[in-house]
């Protein structure tokens, strides 16, 4: 197997290695005090910060496997977002509980399931233009999650709300290093790793699974089986969508209060997402990782703070978006699903 | 074989694509028309279920937008920059590359103006002549700046494949970070409590023309008119263009005609940058007269898109589309001041445009539908 074979066909593994290994170079390069910035504290900052990317990611990935575009994730990351808010300060006013906001949460993924439905009609029944109509949605999330927003605290942005507490596993939290990264941490973080690994199994070892990627690959021979094409595709476009919505609701739950003025509190993270999933090639799992690497750089700006390192916030915060254009121009040309952006129209 | 003959031939053919022109134009104004009717209506419905008057409120927007001559300057005042930003969209979307960074580039345009005019003011002289040749100046320096910063992310998708859409937006956030880095820090005028650039000198400022406005000159219209009619026969009358045309409607044919398909996408990026920094450098003069963070600056670049999808990514048909926006954000202006309605109901109704005129189909059919029961009764 030749070289250029081999990185073709481990993408993935061959590009997480070269970008620690670029990683590693520039650490040392600039002579960073790697200790002080990779710290636990940053491993779990990281997670939390990847969590709203990963699921968005996730809910993209079915969309595109089964061959429509959803380039709306952001929008529907805001609206998931604002819904979450208003729903927690409808139950609780000025000092909601626990119970409230996970109620909230499952309130603003409820909303995202039905407007994700008037989206998939749009798409498939009246065949709208995937990326326009995505787009639209980006901005329908930029003006009525802030317009929400003012009508309900008259501010775009809103007060404190409530957080999401961490849960301690007792005895385990204890171990070193890996005690509080997985033991004493948001629920939302490792439930978010349970869909991960679920979304896997669905997507490549069930029945459904093949029928999303044959709608994506191949959708006359799905139709053929006796399969119902848009059926298939209606389900992973309102999956998406609500996918994109428990996003913003969970990137609420963390942050604890709703920011809707310049591009939102969502500020890309959606677009991140999509290219969390073509970085992870599709698969949930790399997906996952990919926005793990996303969320790390967002986080790098306190490690830097706290490690002395003088940098810009401003600067900082731009990572991520670097980032990701040198991510789609180095591994850009990912294998896309055959019949993506077509429309299906069966033969009867 | 005469000569009249083809000549004939060509008549004929020349008046079928005339009449299948003119289908096309009408059935996309009358989608372009119920788009924007049905997101306003949706819209009113909102004011409604928020509890507030819609009748009322239609009249506030009409004030806002038309009202008096501060409302008509003020609405023109977005249409310039409407036009502008819109051209600049509908180069790219014409040509199937998918630009969503002319906000981006419209920032980069619109500093690398203000820094050049501040850069070469000492070396000029002052008064009309020092100001005309400091306009010449800022405006090709939004140009180039706007046309590279365009142009990045043409040869990230040319040649490395990256698509442009999620490129671009993240250039654009790239943009905003840099330059507002710029402005708060290294780049401030001295003495300024705000983080903005120095002020440009009082001579450089476009002249006020019928209306007397601090922001708004009929001469910052004309040039977004002037560069609509180029851009225009740039698309229609030349290689270039015919090459951009043909790369979005039909790839394969392009190539097949000897378009490099790479470097059409290069130019075209480079173009709608260009454009979208003359939008910049217009912004900055007539608008500002400094630059501030752009974090805080209206988003004309993302308007813009629903400006360029409504006129059918046509630059002509910009205009019409670019005053419908110019009006709905000047009544915004006035909503915010007027009303307790929050104005970013206004962006809300801009992305419901959008949406409907991505799903042409869903007219077609209730048109039909409409049709098929005026047979039946």
């Amino acid at each position: 197997m030749s070289v250029a074979g081999y990185v073709a066909g481990h993408r993935i593994r061959v590009g997480g290695a070269v970008a620690a290994v670029a990683a590693a170079a520039i650490a040392v390069l600039l002579d960073l005090p790697i200790a002080s910035i990779v710290t636990v504290g940053f491993v779990e900052r990281s997670l939390q910060a990847a969590t709203p990317i990963a699921l968005a990611a996730i809910g993209g990935l079915y969309a595109e496997k089964s061959g429509v575009f959803n380039i709306g994730l952001e929008g529907f990351m805001i609206l998931g977002a604002a819904n979450a808010a208003a729903f927690v300060w409808l139950l609780g006013g000025e000092s909601p509980t626990q119970g409230d906001l996970w109620i909230a949460v499952a309130g603003a993924v409820l909303a995202s399931l039905v407007y994700t439905l008037l989206f998939a009609v749009l798409l498939i029944r009246y065949r709208a233009d995937q990326i326009v109509a995505g787009l639209a949605v980006w901005f329908i999330g930029l003006g009525f999650g802030p317009f929400s927003a003012v009508l309900i605290w008259g501010n775009r942005n809103s007060p404190g709300l409530v957080s999401v507490n961490d849960v301690t596993v007792p005895v385990l939290a204890e171990l070193p290093v890996l005690g509080p990264i997985l033991f004493d941490t948001s629920p939302l973080v490792v439930s978010t790793a349970v869909v991960a690994v679920v979304a896997w199994v669905v997507l490549y070892r069930t029945r459904y699974g093949y029928w999303i990627q044959a709608a994506g690959e191949n959708p006359e021979a799905l139709d053929t089986a006796g399969v119902n094409v848009a059926r298939v595709r209606y389900a992973a476009v309102i999956f998406s969508g609500a996918m994109a919505g428990l996003a913003g609701a969970v990137l609420l739950a963390h942050a604890g209060s709703f920011t809707g003025t310049g591009d939102t509190m969502v500020n890309g993270r959606g677009w991140i997402g999509i290219v969390a999933y073509l970085f992870g090639n599709y698969n949930p799992l790399g997906a996952a990782a990919a926005a793990l690497l996303f969320g790390g750089l967002d986080m790098l700006q306190i490690q830097f703070q706290t490690a002395g390192i003088e940098l810009p916030n401003r600067l900082v915060n731009l990572f991520p978006y670097v980032a990701v254009v040198v991510v789609l121009t180095v591994w850009g040309s990912t294998r896309m699903p055959a019949a993506v952006g077509e429309s299906y129209e069966t033969e009867e | 074989m005469s000569d009249a003959d083809p000549g004939r031939g060509r008549a004929v053919l020349d008046a079928v694509a005339a009449r299948m022109l003119d289908a096309t134009v009408l059935q996309r104004l009358g989608i372009a028309t119920a788009s924007t009717a049905l997101a306003l209506a949706i819209g009113l419905v909102a004011v409604a279920l928020s509890g507030y008057d819609p009748v009322a409120f239609l009249a506030n927007v009409a004030e806002g937008a038309f009202g008096d001559a501060n409302a008509i300057a003020r609405t023109l005042k977005f249409t310039t920059m409407f036009v502008l930003v819109g051209v600049a969209v509908a180069v790219a979307f014409r040509a199937g590359v998918f630009n969503i960074g002319v906000q981006g580039q419209f920032v980069v345009g619109g500093f690398a103006t203000v820094i050049a005019i501040l850069q070469f003011a000492p070396l000029l002289p002052g008064g009309t002549v020092g100001g005309l040749a400091l306009l010449v100046v800022g405006t090709v320096a939004g140009i180039v700046a706007g046309g590279l910063y365009g142009a990045l992310p043409g040869v990230l998708k040319a040649y490395g494949d990256a698509n442009e859409i999620i490129t671009t937006i993240m250039l654009n956030f790239i943009a905003v970070g840099v330059v507002g880095f710029l402005v708060e820090g290294p780049l401030r005028g001295e003495g300024n409590r705000a983080p903005n650039t120095e002020r440009l000198p009082e001579y450089v400022q476009l002249p006020p023309v019928v209306f007397d406005s601090p922001d708004f000159s009929l001469v910052g219209l004309a040039v977004a008119l002037v560069v609509v009619v180029v851009v225009s026969f740039l698309m229609v009358r030349t290689r270039i263009g015919y090459d951009m045309v043909t790369s979005g409607h039909q790839a394969a044919a392009a190539t097949f005609s000897g378009a490099d398909a790479r470097r059409t996408v290069v130019t075209t990026m480079t173009l709608s940058g260009m454009v979208a920094g003359v939008a910049g450098a217009v912004f900055a003069v007539m608008i500002q007269g400094y630059y501030s963070d752009p974090s805080g600056v209206a988003t004309y670049g993302f308007d813009a898109i629903a400006v360029s999808l409504l006129a059918a990514n046509n630059p002509l048909g910009v205009v019409p589309a670019a005053l419908l926006f110019g009006g709905l954000d000047s009544a915004g202006t006035h909503l915010s001041i007027n009303s307790d309605v929050p104005p970013q109901l206004i962006d809300g109704v801009v992305g419901l445009v959008v949406l409907f005129v991505a799903a042409p189909e869903l007219f077609r059919m209730a048109a039909r539908r409409a049709g098929l029961g005026g047979e039946n009764r």
